[in-house]
């Protein structure tokens, strides 16, 4: 970009001191020149340090590597959460998702990574992620209202992970509850388990 | 001798010239109480930066290690909860002189020309020291913080296209993790400080080339900035600084229990000065059927910092600057009103103790169960803490280990949706409404298992007591068993046939005998089974001449025709084990046919515990402490 300016640079150098006379800020080419130089000198190592502090968090996924893991038959990007006989018809229960995770410079393996809510809707899985589509905060079911409550921002949910509208306060979620993909196996029964954008009225997987 | 020592070193470094160039400024009205908010803040600033420096010196980043340092220096450190208190508090007052300034600014008619430049520079320090405190928030690494901090990092992945990317460059990639702590910490630590010294240099020079927005009065003449000011703001800083400190040491910083990232905290609340965000996120709810949300947490208060910032244009033309004060009165009401609510909100369960089926009372009751559970959780954590130290895997990791908070956690999980644990210090409520599950044709709710298997507990399973007997809520009361057999035979076998007020005695007697002889079979860790050597023996005794009737159901001992739950070893560990595992098995409700409701916890087909997790549960109903290894 500015490789012709250390030649300007060398010849202004060379010249003789001719006089004391100020003058502009960017009145000679010695000006000029520094002030490009000095520039730079600023902004090279913030881009470096801008480059590395932006760019590895963006190319590391860290998210668990290995999913569904040890379980047989489990699908790319399914993980293991339950057997089909912890299922209730009625009340969703909440299952963790276990599975090896990476923070920064630690593996840890068979980690808690994240939870979701499940019940049998008739011959179907009913599988919600427990993470309020509002702001990220986590819903628990009550089940005194039989309904999803967020502690935060007062966001409910019906059970079938609508939204609960009719109540007195406020419902700030943009969406229902986030249905997870099913796949039974047997027994076993493997949730896609992702994570969604908060706060948006579409559901959209980060 | 100092006279000529003083000219010496003032002809070399020209001292006498900055020090007059710096103090000497003029004060047109004379020095005045109410210019001293602005060196307020500056103090405070400086107070933050030294004691934050020297909390550097202790605190360490980092998923495992940021709470535990904290921790240290909150209770182990000499002089550290001072410390860490004083940074506490002075943040909130620099949140709190914030507006005074600011207001004082505006009253003045500071913010308009030839003062813009001065009032933008403001305006940034404003927003970096409110950055500085979300930042700091998280620092701790504790659940509110954690929890807290999680919406705020959610809401920068509100805005379409860069949402998500601003969003994994501030947690530093897609979870919460080492990278978040040390991003934040360099940024509370390192960008932001420095980021504020620039221009808070910026801004006072700003203020040097303009000088004081004074209106000079014939009645004051003019002062020097040195010495009567000076005093004033020195004055009002001390007090400051004694103010500050008196709060930390009147009420010490807290922290709360360690994050844990898939124990949700139902409590999760901003700093007090960011409840206002807070609330307002409740009052954008979609219903205008686009995204609100946006608005609530981004595009609202940026038009209202844009306005802030367009003020002194506005100054500019007629009536601009009353819109201006009105404009900016508004705003501090709002906030003020948006606090008040957020708080009523929370305290709506205390404040109105009648309205109990309310929505609000019952959301507000949960508010404050969290915050009991939380302050369970760090006293737990204390003590484990006190007996053995924190691991190098964290405090989480000693937390796994540790029976009480764990069966806690787990019973809350999987046993209180019918089981109450009514214990004196660490109670677990039981099933909300009797009729909460609408299928169910009975009230339902399991026996109380605080002190299960003690000698207390059995007596209650034997007694007829309408109130604690086997037929009241604590036992059968809401199960089908309360017209079952057991229920049966102590009613109207047992305690029919004592007719008498001596049968009764006589019986009540028999039935502690063999209560304590049942509980020595769970040989539980509180009980004192040595010293009750004659009642578990004479209890031995009326078990196997069968004197109560047990053993015509139950096996004990030699007696090998029971057909219902095995009194061998009842209570022990490896019989809660069994009992929690695959209740229908040999031994327990043998087939299911007597079992009414109690799940399958760990079979083949389910596996809605880990083994690990059921060991934690028997230790947790056990009262037993220790720690499980793995």
């Amino acid at each position: 970009m500015n490789e012709a300016k250390p030649e300007q640079h060398d010849s202004e150098t060379n010249l003789p001191h001719e006089t004391n006379e100020r003058r502009g800020f960017l009145g000679s080419a010695a000006g000029i020149t520094a002030a490009v130089l000095g520039g730079l000198l600023g902004v090279g190592p913030l881009a470096i340090g801008l480059y590395a502090t932006v760019m590895d968090p963006l190319r590391k996924k860290t998210t668990p590597q290995k999913a569904a893991g040890d379980a047989v038959g489990a699908k790319e990007g399914f993980y293991f959460v339950a057997q089909l006989g912890e299922l209730d018809s009625h009340v969703p229960r909440r299952f963790t998702i276990m599975a090896d995770k990476i923070d920064a410079w630690n593996f840890m393996k068979d980690q808690p990574i994240g939870s979701v809510y499940m019940r049998m809707q008739g011959e179907q899985v009913e599988c919600f992620h427990t993470t309020c589509p509002h702001a990220g905060c986590a819903v628990s079911y009550e089940l005194e209202s039989q309904a999803y409550q967020c502690p935060c921002h007062n966001s409910s949910f019906n059970v079938d992970g609508s939204k609960l509208e009719g109540g007195r306060s406020s419902n700030p979620s943009p969406r229902g509850l986030d249905a997870l993909e099913v796949y039974v196996q047997g027994t076993s029964v493997f949730v896609k388990y992702e994570d969604y954008f908060t706060g948006r009225h579409d559901k959209i997987a980060k | 001798m100092f006279r000529k020592l003083y000219s010496w070193f003032d002809s070399r470094t020209g001292i006498q010239a900055s020090l007059e160039e710096a103090l000497y400024e003029n004060i047109p009205g004379g020095a005045k109480w109410r210019y001293v908010s602005g060196s307020m803040l500056v103090f405070a600033f400086m107070t933050q930066l030294i004691t934050g420096l020297f909390l550097w010196m202790y605190y360490s980043p980092g998923s495992q290690n940021a709470w535990a340092s904290v921790y240290y220096i909150t209770f182990e450190m000499e002089g550290g909860n001072l410390l860490r208190g004083i940074h506490h508090v002075m943040a909130q007052a620099m949140v709190c002189l914030l507006p005074i300034h600011l207001l004082q600014v505006v009253i003045e008619k500071a913010y308009t020309k030839p003062r813009e430049f001065n009032w933008w520079l403001g305006l940034v320090l404003m927003k970096i020291t409110l950055a500085l405190g979300l930042t700091g928030y998280l620092l701790p690494w504790d659940q509110q913080g954690y929890w807290a901090t999680k919406v705020a990092t959610e809401l920068a992945a509100l805005p379409p296209l860069i949402g998500g990317l601003t969003q994994k460059l501030i947690v530093g990639g897609s979870d919460y993790g080492h990278f978040t702590l040390t991003r934040f910490f360099a940024l509370h630590a390192g960008v932001l400080p420095g980021l504020l010294i620039g221009f808070l240099v910026l801004h006072l020079a700003m203020f040097r080339k303009h000088g004081i927005t004074a209106h000079s009065s014939p009645h004051r003449p003019d002062q020097l900035f040195w010495p009567m000011q000076v005093l004033k703001d020195g004055i009002a800083c001390a007090l400051l600084f004694a103010v500050v400190v008196f709060a930390a040491i009147a009420e010490p910083v807290e922290l709360g229990p360690p994050a844990e990232p898939t124990e949700a905290f139902g409590a999760a609340r901003p700093e007090w000065y960011f409840l206002f965000l807070f609330q307002m996120l409740k009052y954008f709810d979609g219903s205008l059927g686009f995204n609100t949300e946006l608005v609530g947490a981004i595009v609202l208060p940026v038009v209202l910092i844009g306005f802030m910032f367009a003020m002194p244009l506005i100054a500019r033309k007629k009536f601009g600057h009353h819109l201006n004060v009105t404009v900016i009165v508004m705003i501090i009401s709002a906030v003020v009103y948006l606090t008040w609510e957020a708080k009523q909100e929370d305290n709506y369960y205390l404040n109105h103790p009648d309205d109990t089926q309310s929505e609000a009372y019952n959301r507000s009751k949960r508010f404050h169960e969290e915050v009991g559970r939380s302050e369970k959780e760090f006293e737990l954590i204390q003590q484990l803490i006190k007996d053995y130290g924190i691991p190098l895997g964290g405090p989480t990791a000693l937390q796994q280990r540790d029976p009480l908070t764990m069966g806690l956690r787990l019973f809350r999980r999987q046993c209180a949706s019918c089981h109450a644990y009514s214990h004196d210090e660490y109670a677990v409520a039981g099933p909300p409404n009797p009729d909460a599950r609408h299928d169910s044709p009975l009230n339902y709710g399991a026996p109380d298992l605080a002190h299960f298997g003690s000698v207390k507990w059995i007596q209650g399973l034997l007694s007829n007591d309408a109130a604690t007997g086997i037929r009241s809520e604590r036992y059968f009361g809401k199960t089908l068993h309360v017209s079952g057999e057991m229920a049966e035979h102590v009613h109207e076998t047992m305690w029919a046939s004592a007719e008498t007020a001596a049968d009764r005695q006589t019986l009540a007697t028999q039935i502690e005998q063999v209560a304590w002889a049942l509980s020595a079979e769970a040989q539980l860790p509180y009980l004192d089974y040595a010293a009750n050597q004659e009642k578990i023996e004479a209890g031995i005794a009326h078990l196997n001449d069968d004197t109560l009737g047990c053993i015509e159901c139950h096996n004990y001992g030699d007696n090998e025709d029971g057909y219902v739950i095995d009194l061998n070893g009842y209570a022990s560990a490896d019989w809660i084990t069994k009992m929690i595992s695959e209740p229908t098995q040999t031994g327990f409700y043998d087939g299911g046919s007597d079992n009414d409701r109690m799940p399958s916890f760990h079979t083949a087909a389910t596996k809605l515990l880990t083994p690990r997790e059921i060991e934690l549960l028997v230790r947790f109903l056990r009262e037993d402490r220790s720690l499980i290894d793995d």
